[in-house]
């Protein structure tokens, strides 16, 4: 068990490296256009949040948005190519590993890729706004950004096993993902939500990252009800996402 | 009920299928299907597209579970021991499932890392397989760089980095040229009496060049088993023509069609070849002929594609 995983999380790794400088470009650009249009374009019109900057308050959502996008098109795409393109899944069943193995290895190599993904872009925002954090605020962030792409790996992978039109994968992108990342607050904060609405942007797990990740970095503090949420958030989409993977190829 | 009579061969079997059942919804792509295989031999399986041969290659490498009735792969059930067979088993798909993002070579490590061997076997097996398949000079080129008889005999040599006991081959010289075709035949010819080879094809040539025992398929059923000779022998009871008309073929055909003397009939490549039930019959199916439309006739020995034409009035590529 786990050995297959290895392999497959290896191949996955291989190819981000080989690929790495065309992947760099294409994740910088959409992050740096926001902060750019965002941070820097509108900050003379937005006035400070809590105290806070605005450009300082959107990177930290910046950095997980790319962390979350890319951990889930990974998942989602890589899952879909390999499943349908390439057939390489029926390659990988054929040899002793198990179906949990390839589904774990996948979603390893798509939290694995998302994470590197935030990272680079983080230290890229944060040399270019010279924004200075405190070490052990970052390392709560951090958390944040790994039980993120945990979760959005998981859905992906959910997503790629499901879903078999490459045009329906783009849909649910645009038409779920990404509104769940724009009503999260990462252009605004959750308070000029009306109260009847906020409970229930407050139970989106993108609203536990988005918010909690914020938190961590600007203040220090970990929000226990969003870890809690984003802990919950990752155990089950990595059940269903495993569960439907086994059922998929057992059928 | 009429079930066919699994073959009976002196050496351990290393594949049995016994009334074997595959559905999909309404469709049932396998019935009550049952065969055995001895080690150390080449079987094949002959049939046109649909017929459930793939089916049946995905039944007994794990892929897909019966509906109904036990498969065992080197003694292991394939519902319940899918692993121990995965480690058993090489598999050439029919389709080219490479990794288009990994070189040649990096797609045979990555195989031979899920099997669990260590670098220095897995870079001597590969550079051996390489070197036999032609391909050692294209190792660092990516499948779509290769041209498709190439990623063919890459697909090939993917299938026996581990050294496998048991090889599931469907159609595995689909797309090679005759020179690279007959390379893998004859590598797959000197495994016979110590790997156990299963064949799928629909190429009449292959299965009787590389086949101790072959079973014909039709519509997930077997219509015919026996060694290629005993095959061959169901169609001696019929003879043979081949004719080649100036025009009208399609027309000539249908008039063939409709003689009670003709067992069965086709057009391949603009020339008609017909199977008499008598001997004596060709006078008569002559004298349909205008003589100025004949061009040639003539008779010839009767091949495994006759005997899948005389068993199900079809041609395998239909």
């Amino acid at each position: 068990m786990m050995h297959g995983s290895l392999c497959i999380w290896q191949r996955d790794m291989r190819v981000l490296q080989r690929n790495i400088s065309s992947e760099a470009a294409t994740v910088m650009a959409f992050p740096l256009t926001f902060f750019l249009t965002f941070g820097l374009g509108l900050k003379g019109y937005i006035q400070d949040i809590d105290g806070i900057s605005y450009a300082l308050f959107v990177v930290p959502g910046l950095i997980s948005m790319t962390a979350i996008l890319g951990a889930f098109d990974d998942g989602s795409w890589g899952m879909w190519f390999h499943r349908v393109v390439q057939k390489t899944i029926e390659e990988y069943r054929v040899n002793p590993i198990t179906v949990t193995d390839i589904i774990v290895g996948k979603i390893i190599s798509g939290f694995t890729s998302g994470f590197l993904k935030g990272l680079s872009v983080g230290v890229c925002l944060l040399l270019l706004t010279g924004f200075q954090f405190n070490p052990l605020f970052l390392l709560a962030y951090l958390l944040f950004i790994f039980l993120g792409c945990i979760v959005f790996s998981c859905l992906g992978s959910l997503a790629g096993t499901l879903i078999d039109k490459p045009e329906n994968l783009g849909r649910l992108e645009a038409v779920v993902v990404m509104p769940f990342i724009f009503l999260a607050g990462l252009f605004f904060p959750l308070s000029t939500y009306p109260d009847s609405v906020l409970p229930y942007i407050k139970a989106l797990p993108t609203t536990a990252l988005f918010d909690g990740a914020r938190l961590a970095l600007l203040t220090g503090k970990i929000d226990p009800v969003y870890l809690a949420e984003l802990l919950l958030s990752a155990a089950i989409s990595f059940i269903l996402a495993v569960r439907f993977f086994e059922k998929k190829m057992h059928a | 009920m009429n079930r066919p009579n699994p073959l009976i061969l002196p050496m351990p079997n290393e594949i049995e299928i016994s009334h074997v059942t595959k559905a999909y919804g309404k469709l049932v792509a396998v019935k009550d299907f049952s065969l055995s295989v001895a080690g150390g031999t080449v079987f094949g399986l002959l049939g046109p597209n649909g017929a459930g041969k793939t089916t049946l290659v995905s039944i007994l490498t794990t892929l897909l579970k019966p509906t109904s009735g036990a498969a065992s792969v080197g003694g292991h059930d394939v519902v319940r021991d899918g692993a121990k067979i995965r480690s058993l088993i090489g598999v050439v798909p029919q389709e080219n499932n490479l990794d288009r993002y990994l070189t040649a070579r990096e797609n045979l490590v990555l195989h031979a890392k899920m099997h669990r061997m260590s670098p220095s076997d897995y870079n001597r097996r590969i550079d051996a397989l390489l070197s036999l398949l032609n391909l050692a000079d294209r190792q660092k080129d990516f499948p779509p760089k290769l041209s498709g008889g190439m990623q063919r005999r890459l697909v090939v040599a993917r299938a026996l980095v581990h050294d496998p006991q048991i090889l599931f081959l469907d159609e595995p010289t689909t797309g090679l040229d005759p020179q690279a075709k007959r390379l893998i035949w004859d590598y797959f010819l000197s495994l016979k009496g110590k790997r156990t080879l299963f064949l799928t094809t629909h190429h009449m040539e292959e299965a009787d060049f590389l086949c101790d025992q072959i079973i014909i398929i039709d519509n997930g059923s077997t219509i015919a088993s026996g060694t290629a000779a005993q095959l061959k022998d169901m169609a001696e009871s019929s003879w043979f023509y081949e004719i080649e008309v100036h025009s009208r073929a399609e027309e000539y055909l249908r008039i063939f069609q409709r003689l009670p003397f003709i067992d069965c009939s086709s057009l391949q490549d603009g020339q008609i070849e017909v199977c008499l039930k008598k001997e004596g019959s060709l006078g008569a199916l002559v004298e349909q002929i205008n003589p100025r439309d004949l061009k040639r006739i003539s008779s010839r020995q009767p091949s495994l594609e006759d005997v899948f034409l005389k068993l199900t009035g079809r041609r395998l590529r239909q």
